[in-house]
């Protein structure tokens, strides 16, 4: 197999006394859509903000395209050194509560970080953002505030706000988990468009038919470890471990 | 109760002595502004040294934090007159600083001004931390996640929706600075409480003194309610469920 995207090795973070994760090692190949599921508690949603930094790891090492991020100078207290933005120019993240900047415009929210960071200009910026607001459905709503918009419309604005940063990987926490259950498809769609454009993705998330369908690896995480993981044909239909068993079905009850 | 009215609501003499008593007013208006912009601005930048993150700027944060504390606590009468009496005294400074005399304002305005600024800047802190704390958490990790500074995602994201929440509860430091420019009579600044009490001295009358706590009325009386408005509308949003006010 070619060199991982990303590649986590015994991670571990805890919260004060509480220990949230207990050691997870993850392999994720270039244009791969890992999906991650658990029950709430189980460390699905840190292990992803531990991708992108905003947890540091305590141990373990996570490579991203073969660079060891948690051994640049600084590491491990996570503030001000170079991996943070060798890292988050290379990872996109979307939210559950969308997090737009209310007090700026659609396109305003897509270009400020090209702007910033990149040093594009504003009529790079935009081009780009047109570009992208279209690909999600949302060429039309330029110039709107995100209090206009739908909880899906914003959602899709967040994911081509990260976009715009051209990132490498995109991860994605429980993205549709706050939206109205109308709303969820749209979502799902573009992130569907855009794992078939080859987008290296992890994707926490509730979604047991996005996870059958697009998910090239399903993982199920318990307890601050993973339980089992494998094909989503595997895990789905014929998990081996009681716990995914027992998780699966009161999912799959509702 | 005639001779108290006299004293105090001779309406014949504060029209006598109206101009007097307005040229101090002026002096406080001035006073006012100026230390005001200055203290908006000095309040910003602690609020933000107070917010800067990670092990290597604590010691940043616990000297802001030191100063906001006890420029709170120590009286602003005892810092005028520290200021105002001292810092004449310290005959190392050039004398421009020693005795500033700048837009032919005498020293014991600029000084009187430095003790409003120094007092006000920790007050006005802590309403601008209030602002920036009322922000969600996750816009703070949304910039960030998109490569961001601490910095970058102060001043595009953090701020901007920070000082839309803070008008009304500013307005009201505004006002008691305001008022609070009277102190600075006790160093001999010829505002209107100062040139109130020399009318005094002179003619045993203090309705002068009335008269300009009327000037202070009609200023500030309109501006409390439009902090009532403010507070009105900020609590409709609200209830609207948007958390902030877009353009």
């Amino acid at each position: 197999m070619a060199e991982a995207m990303v590649k986590l090795s015994g991670i571990q973070k805890s919260f004060g006394a509480l220990e949230v994760l207990k050691g997870v090692n993850l392999e994720v190949a270039k244009g791969e859509v890992v999906c991650i599921l658990g029950p709430s508690g189980s460390g699905k949603s840190t292990l992803l903000r531990c991708v992108n930094l905003l947890e540091p790891p305590e141990q373990g090492e996570i490579f991203l395209e073969g660079h060891d991020i948690c051994k640049g100078p600084g590491s491990g207290t996570g503030e001000q050194s170079w991996e943070l933005n060798f890292v988050r120019q290379r990872v996109g993240m979307v939210f559950q509560q969308f997090n737009l900047f209310p007090h700026k415009t659609v396109v305003e929210n897509v270009t400020m970080a090209p702007r910033e960071v990149l040093g594009k200009s504003r009529e790079e910026a935009e081009a780009k953002a047109k570009e992208l607001l279209e690909r999600v459905g949302l060429g039309d709503k330029f110039d709107q505030y995100p209090e206009r918009l739908s909880g899906g419309q914003q959602q899709r604005v967040a994911i081509a706000r990260a976009l715009a940063m051209e990132p490498r990987v995109m991860l994605f926490d429980e993205v549709t988990s706050a939206l109205d259950p109308e709303l969820v498809k749209e979502v799902l769609d573009t992130m569907r468009e855009l794992a078939e454009e080859g987008m290296t993705m992890l994707v926490v998330t509730h979604e047991i038919g996005f996870a059958r369908e697009v998910g090239d690896q399903v993982v199920f995480m318990d307890g601050g470890v993973i339980v089992e993981q494998g094909k989503p044909a595997a895990v789905l239909d014929d998990p081996r471990e009681e716990r995914t068993k027992q998780f699966l079905g009161l999912v799959l009850e509702r | 109760m005639q001779e108290f009215i006299n004293q105090f609501f001779d309406v014949g003499f504060m029209l006598d002595h109206f101009d007097e008593v307005l040229e101090g007013f002026w002096v406080n208006l001035q006073l006012f502004a100026i230390a005001a912009v200055i203290a908006l601005l000095w309040g910003l930048v602690l609020a933000l040294l107070r917010q800067i993150p990670g092990r290597p700027a604590k010691p940043i944060r616990g000297l802001t934090i030191a100063y906001i504390d006890v420029f709170r606590a120590v009286p602003l009468l005892i810092l005028i007159l520290a200021f105002g009496l001292g810092i004449p005294s310290l005959d190392f400074l050039p004398k421009a600083l020693r005795l500033p005399q700048w837009f032919g304002k005498p020293d014991s305005f600029w000084l009187g001004c430095l003790a409003l600024v120094v007092t006000y800047g920790a007050y006005m802190a802590e309403v601008y931390r209030a602002g920036i704390e009322a922000i969600p958490g996750g816009q703070m990790e949304a910039a960030r996640s998109l490569g961001m500074s601490h910095f970058q995602s102060m001043r595009n994201v953090i701020v901007p929706q920070a000082v839309r929440k803070v008008p009304a509860p500013m307005l009201n430091e505004l006002i008691a600075l305001l008022k609070d420019t009277t102190l600075v009579s006790v160093i001999a600044l010829n505002e209107v409480i100062q040139t109130a009490t020399d009318i005094q001295t002179k003619t045993f009358n203090s309705s002068a003194l009335t008269l300009g706590s009327l000037m202070f009325l009609v200023i500030i009386l309109p501006l409390a309610r439009v902090v009532d408005r403010m507070i009105a509308r900020n609590q409709s949003r609200v209830t609207r469920g948007s958390h902030i006010e877009v353009a």
